[in-house]
Formats: C-alpha cells, sequence, structure tokens
C-alpha cells in the first residue's frame, strides 16, 4: 500500500515537474495542459483497473484475474495468490468430503442421515437397498413416508434409542432389518440399519432344529414306553407279547437309525479333511444304489436305471453312495405304487451329472428352497409313516457339498419331481477310451 | 412440497396431512400382509391381531378427515394444494376400505383353518396373488409420497395382472367344487378372500389415479389409458 501510495506520489512529483519545466520554456497555459492531461491519462488508468476489478468481484469464482500493469500489477499479483490459494483449499475440503461420503457409502451398515423433522438429508448405498430408498429423488422426504410400517413409526415416535428395533422390509424378498437411531449434531439423527436377514433365518432353523431331535425321538420313546408298561402290567400271551417285544424293536431301531443319521451329519460337517481322491467304480455303486431301491420298492414300481459306461469319480465311496442311494430311496418313497422311477448318471457338459426321476406326489415350490434342512417336513404324517428320518437330503447335500457337487430340484405337486446331482470336472475322471470297450 | 407459501405453518400443516396419510397407510399394509399371512400358514392369533387394528385405521380416518376440513376453512387452498387436501379425502376411503378386505380375508381364514375341510397348500396362487395386490400398494403408497407420476402411471396397468389371476383363481375354485361338493363352503370362503384381494388391488389401483390428479391436475377415473412414445402413460382422449 505504501509502495502504491509512494509511486503515485512521485507520478505525480514527476508529472509536476515536467509541467513546471513546459510552463517555464513554453507558456504557463502549456505546463497547464501537459499537467492536466497527465492527471486525465491516471484517472483513465486507474479507472480502467478499478472497473477490471470490478468485473472479476462479480463475475464467477472461477474467472482468471484480469491483466493488469504498472501499480495496479501488485493489487492484482496478491489477489492472485490469495484466489490461488482458496481455490486449492476449497480442492481439499472437497475432495475430503468426498472421501468420507465415500467412506460412508462403502459402510456394509446402512446409514441414512435425519433432519430435525426425520427427513432424510443424506443415506448411503446399503441404505437405499434397506429402504427402496433413493438419494436422488427421497431427499427431503420425511422417512416415516416410505419406510411405512407401524413398528418403525412407534419405534420413532417413542424417542426411546436404547435397543435396536427388528423389523421386516415391505418388499417382496423380505430383509429383516436391526434399526438404531443414534443422535447426531443440531438434532440429526444417524440412523443405522443392519441386514440380519441370515442370523434370523439360522435361529429360527436352530429353534426348529431343537424341537424337531426331541420331537422325533420322543415320538417312538413314547411307543416304547407305552409297550413296556403294557408288558410290565398286564399278563399277556407269548404270541401277543412277542408282537409288541417286535413293535418295541422296530421303534428302538428307528430311534438308532435317527441317532446315526445325526452321528453321520455331524461328522461330515466336522470332518476338514476333503474326501479323498479314490477312484470311485460307478457301475458297481450304482448297481448298489439300483438293490437297495429294489428291495425299498418290493416290486411296487417300475424302476430303471441308465448308466454311462466309463464316466467314473474320484472321492469318498462311503458318501457318495449314501447321497445317491438316499435320493433314490426318496424317490421310491414318494412314488405312489405303479409310478416310473428313472435313475440316470452320465457325462454332462464338463462334467458328470445323476438324475433321478419320478413320477411320484412332487413338492409344492414354497418348500423347496427348504427341503435339505434338517427334519424339514412337506407333511408330517406321510413322511414319518414312509419310514425317512428327515435327516436324509441334509445329509446327501453335505455329502455332495464336499465333493464340490450342486444338487438341483425342479418339482410340481403331483406330478413327480427331478433331483440332479451335477459334478464339476475337476472331481470326474477321464473317460476311458471307447476303443477299448469296443474291442 | 416444493412450492413455498407465505405461511410456513401451511406448508406444516400440508406436510402433516400428507405423513398422516402414509402412516395410515403402512398401517393398512402391515394389515394386508398380515391378513394374507394369516390366510397362508393359519397364524389365527395374526387373525385377531388384524381384526384389533381395525379400530386404528377407522380412527385415522375420521382424524385425517377432520384435519382436511379445517384446513379447507382455514387457509382456502387453491391449486395444488386444493388438488392435494381433495385427493387425501379419497385417499383415506380407499384405504379404509382396504383395511375392510383385509379384515375380511382374516376373518375368512380364521373360518377355514378352524373348518380344516380344505389344504390351504393347494391355493398357493391365492398367496402369490395376494402378494403382488400388497406390493401394488406398497408402491401405490410410494408414488403417493414421492409424487411420482410415471410410477402412478405403471402400477395402475399392473391391475390387469391381478384381475387376471383373481380368473383363474376362480376356475380353479369351479373345479374343485366340481369334484368334490364337501369343500364348497370353504370354496365359497375362498373366493370371498380372492374377491377381497381383487379389490385391493382396484383400491391402490384408485390411489394412484388420485396421485396423477395432484400433480397432473387431469382426472383420469374410469377414462382408458394410452402409452405414449415415450413410454409414458396418458388418458385416452
Amino acid at each position: 500500500m505504501n509502495g502504491l501510495v509512494l509511486r503515485t506520489m512521485a507520478m505525480l512529483l514527476a508529472a509536476a515537474l515536467g509541467a513546471i519545466a513546459t510552463g517555464l520554456l513554453l507558456a504557463d497555459h502549456w505546463g497547464w495542459a501537459l499537467f492536466c492531461t497527465t492527471l486525465i491519462a491516471l484517472l483513465a488508468y486507474h479507472l480502467r483497473h478499478l472497473a477490471l476489478l470490478n468485473r472479476w468481484v462479480s463475475g464467477a469464482s472461477t474467472d482468471p484475474i484480469p491483466e493488469s500493469s504498472g501499480v495496479w500489477d501488485e493489487v492484482f499479483a496478491g489477489l492472485y495468490r490469495r484466489h490461488r490459494l482458496e481455490v486449492r483449499q476449497r480442492r481439499r475440503f472437497a475432495r475430503l468430503l468426498a472421501r468420507s461420503q465415500q467412506a460412508g457409502r462403502a459402510l456394509p451398515y446402512g446409514v441414512t442421515i435425519l433432519g430435525p423433522d426425520m427427513q432424510i438429508v443424506w443415506c448411503n448405498d446399503s441404505a437405499e437397498a434397506h429402504f427402496s430408498i433413493s438419494r436422488e429423488s427421497d431427499i427431503g422426504q420425511p422417512i416415516t413416508n416410505l419406510v411405512r410400517q407401524p413398528e418403525f413409526a412407534g419405534y420413532i415416535k417413542s424417542a426411546n434409542y436404547a435397543e435396536p428395533l427388528e423389523i421386516a422390509t415391505a418388499r417382496p424378498d423380505e430383509l429383516i432389518l436391526s434399526i438404531q437411531m443414534v443422535p447426531y449434531v443440531d438434532s440429526h439423527h444417524l440412523l443405522l440399519s443392519r441386514d440380519v436377514t441370515q442370523a434370523y433365518k439360522l435361529g429360527i432353523m436352530r429353534r426348529d432344529f431343537v424341537a424337531n431331535v426331541s420331537h422325533e425321538l420322543r415320538t417312538p420313546l413314547t411307543v416304547l414306553i407305552g409297550f413296556l408298561e403294557t408288558v410290565r402290567d398286564l399278563k399277556l400271551d407269548a404270541s401277543r407279547s412277542r408282537d409288541y417285544l417286535n413293535l418295541m424293536a422296530e421303534q428302538g431301531h428307528r430311534m438308532q437309525s435317527i441317532i446315526e443319521d445325526l452321528l453321520t451329519l455331524s461328522t461330515l460337517e466336522s470332518a476338514l479333511q476333503p474326501p479323498g481322491d479314490e477312484r470311485i467304480d460307478m457301475a458297481a455303486l450304482l448297481a448298489q444304489v439300483r438293490n437297495e431301491a429294489e428291495s425299498l420298492s418290493a416290486g411296487r414300481h417300475s424302476l430303471s436305471v441308465e448308466v454311462e459306461p466309463g464316466v467314473d469319480l474320484t472321492g469318498n465311496t462311503g458318501e457318495i453312495t449314501s447321497a445317491f442311494s438316499n435320493l433314490a430311496n426318496n424317490a421310491v418313497r414318494y412314488t405312489p405304487p405303479g409310478g416310473s422311477i428313472r435313475i440316470q448318471w452320465r457325462a454332462a457338459g464338463d462334467g458328470a451329472e445323476y438324475c433321478v426321476t419320478d413320477s411320484g406326489i412332487g413338492i409344492a415350490a414354497e418348500h423347496l428352497p427348504r427341503l435339505t434342512e434338517r427334519f424339514y417336513r412337506v407333511d408330517r404324517s406321510r413322511s414319518r409313516e414312509t419310514g425317512g428320518t428327515g435327516l436324509g437330503l441334509a445329509i446327501a447335500k453335505h455329502a455332495l457339498a464336499r465333493h464340490q457337487a450342486t444338487l438341483a430340484i425342479e418339482s410340481e405337486a403331483g406330478k413327480g419331481s427331478c433331483f440332479t446331482v451335477r459334478f464339476p470336472r475337476s472331481r470326474v475322471l477321464a473317460v476311458q477310451p471307447r476303443s477299448v470297450a469296443l474291442n | 412440497m416444493a412450492n413455498d407459501h407465505l405461511s410456513k405453518q401451511f406448508d406444516n400443516e400440508l406436510e402433516a396431512l400428507r405423513s398422516q396419510v402414509l402412516q395410515m397407510g403402512g398401517l393398512v399394509e402391515s394389515q394386508v400382509r398380515g391378513a394374507i399371512q394369516a390366510f397362508s400358514n393359519g397364524n389365527l392369533s395374526l387373525a385377531d391381531q388384524i381384526v384389533a387394528t381395525e379400530v386404528r385405521v377407522n380412527a385415522f380416518e375420521v382424524q385425517i378427515d377432520t384435519d382436511c376440513s379445517h384446513i379447507i376453512v382455514r387457509r382456502q387452498p387453491a391449486a395444488t394444494d386444493l388438488r392435494l387436501i381433495m385427493a387425501v379425502t379419497k385417499v383415506v376411503t380407499d384405504l379404509e376400505r382396504i383395511g375392510d378386505e383385509a379384515h375380511k380375508v382374516a376373518r375368512m381364514a380364521r373360518q377355514i383353518h378352524e373348518h380344516g375341510v380344505v389344504d390351504v397348500q393347494h391355493f398357493a396362487n391365492i398367496r402369490h396373488t395376494g402378494d403382488a395386490a400388497v406390493n401394488m400398494l406398497r408402491q401405490a403408497l410410494d408414488a403417493f409420497a414421492r409424487l411420482d407420476v410415471e410410477d402412478a402411471g405403471r402400477i395402475i396397468t399392473e391391475d390387469r395382472v391381478i384381475d387376471f389371476e383373481f380368473k383363474s383363481v376362480i376356475r380353479q375354485l369351479i373345479t374343485y367344487m366340481m369334484e368334490d361338493p364337501r369343500t364348497i363352503s370353504t370354496s365359497l370362503d375362498i373366493i370371498w378372500i380372492a374377491k377381497a384381494i381383487e379389490r385391493i388391488g382396484d383400491h391402490s389401483k384408485n390411489i394412484c389415479e388420485q396421485v396423477i390428479y395432484i400433480v397432473m391436475g387431469t382426472d383420469i377415473r374410469h377414462t382408458k389409458l394410452e402409452m405414449g412414445a415415450d413410454g409414458k402413460m396418458f388418458p385416452k382422449a
């Protein structure tokens, strides 16, 4: 500033001296004329720069600093430095903000920021998915307008956020969310949501499992105790008591097979080592599966087995046998007499597949996802009378999963079912050359 | 709403009115959802709960209607605001009727499960139709919350799917009754349920029509919709 004043003063002084010199040399009015012209030029110069400055100040903030000369250069240079610093700082803040928003967006939890009137201020991707809201269109909308479950409205209204709330979402593919409100700056709130569907289902499954095990074991036990008391308290003739003892033995075997199945399952589950690489002779294995199915069917069904020769598996023979015969026996159990059952083993695509198709009672679509759960029964009374333990498919699924195989079930109630097991290429041994077989 | 009024208070009143309608909608939504569940898995305590919720829905209807007339008297609204209030009184009636239908479904579900003549498992398609109706109601309320005309137009056309499913349920029931006359009384109960679900779809459609009325000011009730070149729906002239 000082330099500015000094330089202007110096300029005026020079103009004055020049004017005096001119006045002395020529005439007085020439001196005045020179002095005035210099002053007007100086004024014009300042006005021009003032106009430039004004235009820049009132223009967009991104406009470049105007070009300048002379004393104004210093002013503009100072402005330019400050401007650049600000731009740099603004960029840094924008980057920081973007980064923290990205962090918020990447969180696996749903985060929604709610304003003082519970309107949506911001939400991350998970929250968008949880509540079916959108960061584009729903900002400013009160959250209860879109998340309308009465429990949720009650939770918000209660203003007591110590405990999280569990609600089911209203979407077709229902999610269970655990929701918690956290007070935040300026009477804002953070709404945290977590998808607990899996845990919820697991909890239900565990509860069902315990209830089912007790139930499945108690039923034969009740029968056993009933007969025991009869035999103890009543005098029975020899043939009657033998009948009763036979029935008791049957129930005892039933309990035994349930416990054996449970143990098999737990061994499969806890076994850390993958099944070995021993070669499984599929022809022999399928012959065994056929024998078992035929003895169970006792000639009531037409059974056909088609085996493509030369396609063998590697893995654990016992596990694969139990899985395959479980599927075949199920088909026999759930197909009324006179129905047909078709068992196929063949190379398919990259790997191999095992198909059991029956013309049985079929399974309604809503049961399919839960079919391999332990003790899951489509029709309670029916399954027990056919003599299953309720664990067969669970065992089969585990045994197959250990061999990287997948189990696909297609079924329609009343029309029959098709269970298909697909093995990946890595489990299938190279098909033996056909020419050898032909020779 | 986006346009600001001189009186902030008026804005707040309209906003509160909308929120109230949507809360009532949430209550009705959960009622319908519960009724369908009670039918498909025979959860009778759920059915009782739905019957009890009815009172709350009715209270909401009376409250919102009173609020509407108060706003009209005090604020003398015009344009969008007036349309909003007119639409709200109609939406509320539709919601209350949906609540009634849910109530009906719950009552019938109770009867059917107490009789136990027919296995409900055979009526997977009713549940399917019910789920479609619940979904339609949810989307209709979402469209009302967002005042989204495009969504509303799309949902209106979805009602046809439910009507179609209703007809297929009726066909199935007819074959059922012909096969075994003992199932007639239960089948009739199931027809009531199917009809109630079909009505829920119709009422949801009405809500969407009101959304279009609020935003565009055109009354598209009892008109046929046409698909425009840009994929949007508009009423046929």
